[in-house]
């Protein structure tokens, strides 16, 4: 009896998430939505019914590499839909009969990177997205992406492969907050009186790396460096408010589809 | 005439150098160990583990004219953590998975390579890890990663004999380099992810026969049986991956146990989990335990009790104590009286929250923190099963510890299955900004995206009789190196990032230091032949020994 009432109370959950989100979903046109709460419900489905095969990490079929949006059949969640309840008998999958909530939460989970403590996210148009990154958003002033843009900041030609969406997304909203630790830019002052700035690239406990505001990669001995400054935030403005959700949902689809 | 004779008295005299070079390791040479400083005899360079040499030729005057003087290279992939012996002028060094080289320790030529192929479905949590060999007489003794123990020809590399210890199926392994004791090998197994029950056993080193096995979990109607519930303690844990001590004054035989199992849900082990998280000290003839300590009961942490006992005769309180000094992945520092496992003394030497403190006995005085909150220290703990040293010299204790490190741990009901992993929940670094890189067991790559942010290493070396730092020389990364004290009073040392360090090891300065660009995951070792003092040191992939210029 408890065992079923847990069971009935997480589809609940589901459903209730779904319904919710396809709400929002329509206000934003072709948006795609992927909650927290689903991506966790998707989680468990994975776990119990395609991690078999698949493997904890997604990779465990050859060639595949769900977390990382590597498939071999499919692009569109629709075509994700599809595979899962229809299986593919060659290569020995099998059907499966998900609920239609179901589903949608499993593909949360993929689409989130298996992001389990992610925040919520959106991905929009890809094509919508490049134009905002070149243009409106103004991104290449800063960053740079297949040799175009400026170098002052994360050159993001693999961004696609390195980062999770919500945390891309966390990035766009929140970049201060989001700042990847190794990014901070640094100002030194060496012990003949020079003043060097830029981004930091590697540092140990001799030596640090960067990257200067003139493109010059600088390996400085810490031993002739007499102030060594980090910044704690980053140089790089909010975009909340500035771009409108359906427009991050579309960069975001964008940076997502960068893979080197 | 005069070139010829000269060469004719070389030649002589190298024999004469030779000759000695033809003694077998007995058992009484290991237990005089550190009467011969020109050899490595064992995994620790002696029975009381202290990593400390009486050669003195290089010191911190001539210190800056170390050179390269050879190299071997991994042949390989994945971290070296290897400690060679070296035996009148030979080193046996094992490489992954189990392969033994005996190579000329002044000029790094190989003499043979033997090649072991474990199991392809042997299980081992964190890498195919080998970290040596032992030696008796003319024969070396390695675990391998399929659980078994191999007797190897010291002299041609071939296989003498070949013993299960267990079985790999159910997730045993042995990646500690053995203990030969009078005429025992001794090993602990590996597995403590995998639901085994831990053991320490002795093989007769002539046949490979098991001569006794002490269970790091006792079975029913055994004391120490009532801290588990139900069956709990057949698939428990306690490991025993790390090599121990011994004192011969005493017969006693010291050995670090791992953790309990699951991992990191003692929700589903209730109880003190005995011997999980303890020294054990056991009569090396019979197996039978002495006493034993734990310095963390049912741990939902992962603080493998793991690191080598280190034996030293200290002066407390007035009075001589035979002691064991011992610097947990717990983040406690502890001194114990050997003869008894009496607890002396504990302070914290990272941020420890797990714990307040220890009381009177040394128990800890648990502190849990929130689900979804960090506990320090971090999942590999404020140290972990990299070598510590003593010098006696100095009376200083010196090893690497992680700062600032902590992880956020999870618990689930995990179900047993012989063979997987058994973890019971999981855990991950606390990062201070969501997503962003961490450290991990191992480096993951030349670039330290990562940062300080999570958690740096250090080198330390702590008074015994306080427990307190008495120096600490920082690394920027988190460092897996071991230690090694000369009587010139150095400290070698390295870290992940691939410096290899000469310290001061009275005051911690930097005397030394030289980059070697591989993660030094292993202690430095040093040796003598031909009059002349190497130190070798695993950085990478490559095993580098430096000597002074000629």
């Amino acid at each position: 009896m408890r065992s079923a009432g847990v069971i009935a109370g997480a589809v609940f959950l589901v459903v209730g998430a779904i319904s919710g989100l396809a709400e929002s979903a329509f206000a934003q046109g072709s948006s795609q939505q992927y909650g927290t709460a689903n991506i966790q419900a998707g989680y468990r489905l994975y776990a119990s019914q395609c991690a078999l095969c698949h493997g904890g990490n997604g990779d465990g079929v050859a060639g595949i590499n769900l977390a990382r949006q590597q498939f071999r059949r499919v692009s569109t969640d629709a075509d994700i839909r599809r595979t899962v309840t229809g299986g593919i008998a060659a290569a020995g999958m099998p059907p499966f009969q998900f609920r239609p909530a179901e589903l949608d939460a499993i593909i949360a989970y993929i689409r989130s990177g298996f992001d389990l403590e992610g925040a919520s996210f959106a991905l929009g148009d890809g094509a919508r997205g490049k134009a905002i990154f070149d243009g409106k958003g103004g991104c290449t002033v800063c960053h740079r992406v297949h040799g175009n843009g400026s170098r002052n900041a994360p050159d993001l030609s693999d961004i696609g492969a390195l980062r999770k969406p919500s945390a891309i997304q966390r990035s766009i909203l929140q970049p201060a907050a989001a700042m990847q630790p190794i990014n901070r830019p640094v100002r030194v002052v060496t012990h003949d009186g020079r003043v060097i700035q830029g981004r930091r690239l590697n540092e140990d406990t001799e030596t640090v790396q960067l990257i200067t505001r003139d493109g010059m990669l600088v390996s400085l001995s810490k031993n002739d460096i007499q102030d060594f400054e980090l910044g704690k935030t980053s140089g790089m403005p909010s975009f909340a408010g500035k771009l409108s959700t359906a427009e991050v949902a579309d960069l975001l689809a964008y940076l997502l589809s960068l893979k080197g | 005439m005069r070139t010829a004779s000269s060469t004719a008295i070389a030649l002589f005299t190298a024999f004469v150098v030779a000759t000695p070079a033809a003694a077998q390791v007995t058992a009484e040479r290991i237990l005089h160990a550190s009467g011969e400083p020109q050899n490595w005899l064992t995994y620790n360079g002696g029975y009381d583990s202290k990593r400390f040499s009486s050669l003195s030729q290089i010191t911190p005057a001539n210190i800056r004219d170390l050179e390269l003087k050879w190299i071997v290279q991994d042949q390989v992939f994945g971290a070296w953590e290897s400690n060679p012996l070296v035996v009148d002028g030979v080193m046996y060094l094992t490489e992954r998975p189990n392969d033994v080289m005996a190579v000329d320790a002044r000029t790094g030529r190989l003499f043979w390579i033997y090649h072991y192929t474990p199991a392809g479905d042997s299980h081992v949590c964190c890498g195919a890890n080998n970290r040596g060999v032992a030696m008796l007489g003319d024969t070396l003794y390695m675990g391998t990663l399929d659980a078994h123990l191999v007797a190897i020809d010291a002299k041609t590399g071939h296989s003498i004999w070949n013993t299960e210890v267990a079985d790999h199926k159910a997730g045993y392994s042995v990646t500690m380099a053995p203990l030969v004791i009078k005429d025992k090998v001794i090993v602990g197994t590996g597995g403590g992810e995998f639901g085994i029950r831990g053991f320490v056993a002795a093989y007769d080193s002539k046949t490979g026969k098991q001569v006794w096995r002490f269970n790091t979990i006792p079975g029913p109607g055994e004391p120490g049986h009532e801290t588990w519930h139900g069956d709990d303690w057949k698939t428990g844990g306690a490991s025993a991956w790390v090599t121990g001590s011994y004192d011969p004054q005493l017969n006693l035989l010291y050995w670090g146990v791992g953790n309990p199992g699951p991992d990191w849900n003692p929700d589903q082990r209730p109880g003190d989990n005995l011997y999980s998280d303890s020294v054990v000290a056991l009569d090396p003839d019979t197996g039978k335990l002495k006493w034993h300590f734990q310095f963390t009961p049912n741990d939902p942490y992962d603080y493998d009790s793991v690191q080598i006992p280190v034996l030293a005769d200290i002066d407390w309180q007035g009075k001589p104590v035979k002691a064991v000094l011992w610097a947990n992945r717990n983040g406690y520092f502890y001194v114990l009286d050997r003869t008894n496992g009496k607890f002396l003394l504990g302070a914290p030497f990272v941020k420890v929250n797990w714990s307040k403190g220890l009381d009177q006995k040394g128990h800890p005085i648990m502190t849990p923190q929130p689900a979804g909150m960090p506990t320090w220290p971090g999942v590999q703990g404020g140290t972990n099963w990299y070598p510590p040293s003593y010098s006696p010299r100095t009376g200083l204790f010196y090893f690497s510890v992680w700062e600032n490190y902590g992880s956020i741990f999870r618990r689930e009901e995990s179900q047993y299955v012989a063979g997987r992993t058994f973890p019971g929940g999981g855990q991950s670094v606390f990062a201070p900004v969501p997503s962003s890189p961490t450290i991990g067991v191992g480096r993951k790559g030349p670039v330290n995206n990562w940062t300080s942010d999570v958690g740096s290493g250090a080198t330390i070396a702590i008074d015994p009789h306080t427990g307190k730092r008495v120096w600490t020389f920082p690394q920027y990364d988190v460092t897996d190196a071991g230690m090694l004290t000369t009587a010139s009073d150095l400290l070698f040392t390295g870290g992940r990032e691939g410096y290899f360090y000469a310290l001061d090891a009275k005051t911690g300065k930097e005397l030394w230091k030289t980059n070697l660009g591989g993660s030094i995951v292993m202690a430095p070792v040093t040796y003598q032949v031909g009059g002349k003092q190497y130190v070798s040191v695993i950085s990478g992939h490559t095993l580098v020994t430096f000597g002074l210029r000629n």
